[in-house]
């Protein structure tokens, strides 16, 4: 792991450990539902100061608490063109099969390239600390793949360009 | 008369579905006063912010950083009269922050905690590291989107050798990650609790 990747990665971990306090609440303005407040946000009272955590520009974390979920966001590196193509379509891939992955929000918010939706029923469900590991190495994770993905377009272009060039020998 | 003649233009459109009748109505919760939440805090103007930076800058040039990251976190700027007095009063903050050497760091921020009152002035420097990272990274993104109109041609197969293109944001990524240093180290020295506190008071920096 990079010299300044670390100590982003380890102050959006404490960042999702402290923000990851979540209780049941209802809806405080429709009866007998159950809404996550941060997608509501129908009762100002309840939603908590944003956090952002950056590495620079184009690498950033946002983090909406409130009462009874919490709204991660993250912006991927995109260095490129090349890059944000495969970041958009990479993204979209997960997206469509959202429900699989029972936190990933199907919509990124603006300026954000994908977004995860942590309710208390996820973290009653599930074991908080799995769940910051999990967002944790998604972001190692998408760097990488991002990376090794755009070597692997730019072999193929490569390869494609020779093949079809061959007869012009 | 039929009733579909009661019908005009604007009952049959649905545009009224869209309206949001909760903010109409004054005991809605939507229209909680969030004022409410906190002790009302003194306006402070872009003058008392200047004052406090250049003796927090009279305190750096005579060596004594801790007592400007102090004085920095005894006055934290909660009301600011408009948005310069807060900007400039982040960028007191940050370049007292960067004149720290890596070193120094955590004996400071024990001698901070252990003084009375050092819990809420840790608090205060974390609020203003999270608004730190914000700040920058709005301020810059919003002036340089990420669009593929802004981007250059690169050269297919090659692109991976050219210049990084992110290397206008090296300058704000210095920046960066002294303020993700001084965070570790404020969680280390805090604890999680700081964290918690900062997105829980409603005393914005």
């Amino acid at each position: 792991m990079s010299q300044s990747l670390r100590p982003y990665l380890q102050a959006v971990r404490s960042s999702l450990t402290a923000a990851l306090c979540l209780s049941n609440f209802a809806s405080q303005t429709t009866e007998r539902h159950n809404v996550p407040e941060v997608e509501a946000r129908t009762s100002p009272e309840v939603l908590l100061t944003p956090l952002t955590v950056a590495r620079n520009e184009n690498e950033r974390v946002l983090i909406e608490p409130s009462i009874n979920s919490i709204r991660i966001s993250i912006k991927i590196k995109q260095a490129d063109e090349i890059e944000h193509i495969l970041v958009h379509k990479f993204t979209r891939f997960l997206t469509q099969r959202a429900e699989s992955f029972f936190i990933l929000r199907r919509k990124p918010i603006k300026g954000y390239d994908i977004s995860f939706l942590i309710t208390n029923f996820h973290t009653e469900e599930m074991l908080k600390h799995k769940l910051v590991d999990f967002i944790i190495q998604f972001m190692e994770e998408v760097d990488k793949e991002i990376s090794e993905m755009k070597l692997f377009l730019n072999a193929r272009a490569r390869f494609v360009a020779e093949s079809f060039l061959t007869p012009f020998d | 008369m039929s009733i579909i003649r009661e019908h005009t233009a604007a009952t049959l459109s649905d545009a009224w579905r869209t309206i949001n009748i909760d903010a109409l109505d004054p005991d809605s919760s939507s229209n909680f006063d969030v004022s409410t939440l906190h002790p009302p805090q003194p306006e402070i103007t872009e003058a008392d912010v200047r004052q406090l930076a250049s003796q927090v800058r009279q305190l750096l040039r005579g060596g004594d950083a801790e007592g400007a990251l102090r004085s920095c976190l005894e006055a934290p700027v909660y009301n600011a009269a408009d948005a310069l007095a807060a900007e400039l009063a982040l960028q007191t903050v940050t370049e007292v922050l960067q004149s720290i050497k890596a070193s120094e760091m955590t004996p400071m921020l024990r001698g901070i905690y252990a003084a009375p009152g050092g819990s809420e002035g840790l608090d205060v420097l974390m609020k203003y590291l999270y608004k730190g990272m914000a700040a920058t990274s709005s301020a810059s993104g919003g002036s340089a989107p990420r669009t593929p109109t802004r981007m250059t041609p690169q050269p297919t197969g090659l692109s991976q050798f050219s210049g990084r293109p992110g290397a206008s944001a090296e300058s704000t990524g210095g920046a960066m990650s002294v303020l993700l240093s001084w965070h570790e180290k404020v969680v280390e020295v805090a604890g999680l609790g700081c964290i918690g506190r900062v997105m829980t008071d409603w005393r914005r920096v």
